[in-house]
């Protein structure tokens, strides 16, 4: 009976004060659009007086073009999904998104109810936090299991001599490669190899520091990287330009790649998916064995705008997503992708997944996947990193150590 | 009368305010916000604050944006008579085809209305290092050619694409000149006792000039305007040589949120490409009588 009073004196107030309407708009994407519609739907029932209206951002070629041309037009949703950390530091610059420390208390309970002090940590910008963090999608590689078994092996390649004994057994020019490492040459290619490589040799160390604006990655372990790549190149380990889907037509016989590739992998070629092994990014030969292996995450996560109309409300709803445990279950069924938090090994809610081989590993890896520097010229200096870095490694312009002293040098001048 | 006359100054009235409004807003709307970003600077949030010439002045010292000024230069060197030749060959080769005419026009029009993601994909694995066109090459002469991976061949690798996409169109502008010019003239000329390549020199060549300087100014617009192929395949690289004004243009408004420097590199690129078609008017028009 209380229950029923409760319900109607909320109804009364929505019907004679209006209820506040908030528009979320979700990532261009089948599955994560399938967990929110479901979210949402339970979520406006439970409150009338604060409505979700949900909508995918709107088709352009970018979700970053979509949202700057809404908020030029003052037609910015009040939250949004899909948004990666350098995206996340510019909007922050121009003052487009709200602080979500903001809330104080609330914000601090919300991140440790969903296990993630550290990983919010990653996410600083300017010593405030304007992002949560959705998933953590660590890049792994995947190794075709049955050419490396006819080869001879049992595991993976973990070391770059292993790599390079690979490719003496495996290459053929212009036919096949042991990989491609060179993910490609558009800027943010640059994180899915040098950066990728970079954390794993270093045990996961900035290649940035935000704070005094430099690039630090001319050390031992962005010497040993550069090496790497150009004996690659060098010795015809590798090439750029090898076609569709290289990996499953056996062209390569490993790749990097995230979480999201699984799905569509498993449909369109399932004879392949089950000989993937999955290994982390390959380390120089005196990486420690004893010590967990970086890599980079392609990470995403959710922000509220300032000119939404009830930021209070706002937050209320991603509090009420993201602290129960049940709806982090639902977005793994939906989406195959690792939530942003720290217990994915050991909270019993997620045992089930476990058994799922690829889930599991990329489960495991969310600890050591670092997101990338949180700096407002990601694309410059990615930009840069192609022309000054990695082109000249593959061209063969020069020594590695000399390569690197450019590239930073010339990082260092967009930076400052 | 004069209540018809006010009739018509209604009626007037009434049909091109659809023009004007639509102009008013599409042009006149943009062109002003056009204005006012060039001489300011705005991040899409809140008012543009006026910084005077400071975005024009910055064009100058752009190592980035000169870089790209001299690839556009580079494509135009590839691509004008890549067109223009292709163009050419096809609209005399289907001048003189006497079956099968509308199939061929479709077959190459296909070309020009396909999506430019989809066949930039299908390029980059025809193009590919184990592709194969390379194993072809490969197995005949044992050496592979790389189409994107060499700085100056990934330019003309893109305009061998941009040329497939675009001789069916162009061709068919110049098949129209083609066949503009009266029988009489070749019959004429036959008799008296001139050779087919002098044919085509003095007389079809000549007369062909309002179709060529057609194409020649579309193909000089679409050079400055080249985006998926590049954009899809090679990323601007190798070594920024495929960086085009469009990608420059688009990757400095909404992923380094700078509109107003964007603004400046459109207006730029529209200066040097209306400067450039004056140019090529002014040197190769020819005033052409037919009768």
């Amino acid at each position: 009976m209380r229950r029923f009073w409760l319900f109607t004196l909320s109804l009364v107030v929505v019907v004679a004060f209006g209820a506040t309407k908030l528009v979320f708009w979700t990532a261009p994407n089948p599955l994560q659009e399938e967990f929110w519609k479901e979210i949402v739907a339970e979520w406006n029932k439970l409150r009338p007086d604060v409505q979700i209206e949900l909508s995918v951002i709107p088709a352009a070629a970018s979700s970053e073009e979509a949202i700057l041309t809404a908020i030029a037009a003052g037609k910015a949703p009040d939250i949004s999904e899909n948004i990666f950390s350098g995206f996340a530091a510019q909007l922050a610059d121009i003052g487009a998104i709200h602080p979500l420390d903001n809330f104080k208390d609330d914000f601090w309970k919300l991140v440790d109810t969903r296990k993630m002090r550290n990983i919010v940590e990653g996410w600083k910008i300017k010593g405030r936090y304007y992002v949560f963090p959705i998933y953590s999608n660590p890049m792994l590689f995947w190794w075709r299991g049955d050419l490396l078994k006819q080869l001879g092996y049992d595991r993976p390649p973990r070391a770059y001599s292993e790599i390079y004994e690979l490719s003496s057994k495996f290459t053929k020019p212009n036919e096949k490669y042991v990989m491609q490492v060179i993910a490609g040459r558009n800027w943010w290619d640059r994180w899915f190899d040098f950066i990728t490589y970079y954390y794993a040799a270093s045990g996961g160390k900035a290649y940035i520091d935000p704070e005094r604006r430099r690039a630090v990655f001319n050390n031992e372990y962005g010497l040993k990287v550069a090496e790497f790549i150009h004996k690659m190149f060098r010795e015809n380990h590798t090439a750029v330009e090898l076609g569709s889907n290289p990996f499953y037509m056996g062209s390569i016989l490993g790749k990097i790649t995230g979480p999201w590739e699984i799905n569509w992998a498993k449909e369109t070629f399932p004879d392949v998916m089950p000989h993937v092994w999955l290994a982390p990014p390959p380390v120089p030969d005196d990486y420690p064995t004893d010590l967990p292996i970086y890599t980079f995450a392609d990470t995403k996560g959710l922000v509220i705008y300032e000119n939404c109309k009830n930021k209070k409300a706002a937050f209320e709803f991603i509090s009420w997503v993201f602290s129960k445990v049940e709806h982090d279950v639902l977005w793994i069924e939906k989406t195959r992708m690792p939530p942003a938090r720290e217990d994915l090994a050991t909270n019993p809610a997620f045992t089930r997944f476990m058994d799922d081989k690829f889930f599991k590993a990329y489960a495991e890896a969310v600890a050591y996947a670092v997101p990338p520097a949180l700096i407002d010229k990601t694309i410059d200096v990615q930009l840069s990193m192609t022309t000054h870095l990695i082109e000249p490694l593959m061209y063969l312009k020069g020594q590695p150590k000399d390569i690197l002293s450019t590239a930073v040098r010339e990082i260092n001048k967009i930076l400052f | 009368m004069a209540s018809l006359s006010a009739k018509e100054k209604r009626f007037g009235t009434g049909i091109i305010a659809f023009y004007l409004t639509h102009t008013a807003i599409f042009w006149g709307y943009p062109f002003v916000w056009m204005v006012m970003l060039a001489f300011s600077r705005w991040r899409f949030v809140g008012r543009p604050t006026f910084v005077g010439l400071a975005n024009f002045l910055r064009i100058l010292q752009d190592s980035n944006f000169i870089r790209i000024v001299l690839n556009t230069l580079n494509f135009l060197a590839y691509l004008i008579p890549m067109l223009l030749i292709s163009s050419l060959i096809f609209a005399i080769a289907l001048s003189r085809m006497r079956y099968f005419k509308t199939f061929v026009v479709m077959s190459f029009l296909v070309a020009n209305v396909s999506s430019g993601v989809a066949y930039s994909i299908m390029f980059s694995n025809l193009f590919a290092v184990n592709g194969p066109l390379n194993r072809i090459v490969y197995s005949l002469f044992g050496f592979t050619i790389p189409w994107f991976s060499d700085p100056r061949l990934a330019v003309f690798s893109i305009c061998l694409i941009v040329t497939w996409k675009f001789v069916g169109y162009y061709g068919m502008i110049i098949y129209a000149g083609l066949q503009a010019i009266p029988s009489s003239l070749f019959e004429a000329a036959k008799m008296d006792g001139a050779s087919n390549w002098k044919i085509f020199w003095t007389i079809t060549l000549p007369l062909l000039n309002p179709s060529l300087i057609t194409v020649t100014v579309f193909a000089t617009t679409l050079t400055f305007g080249i985006f998926t192929e590049p954009y899809m395949i090679t990323g601007g690289g190798p070594m920024m040589r495929t960086m085009t004004l469009l990608i420059y243009m688009y990757d400095t408004a909404f992923r380094r949120i700078d509109p107003s420097y964007a603004t400046v590199v459109a207006i730029a690129t529209a200066v040097m490409s209306f400067s450039l078609v004056i140019v090529i008017r002014r040197i190769f028009e020819r005033e052409v009588a037919l009768v």
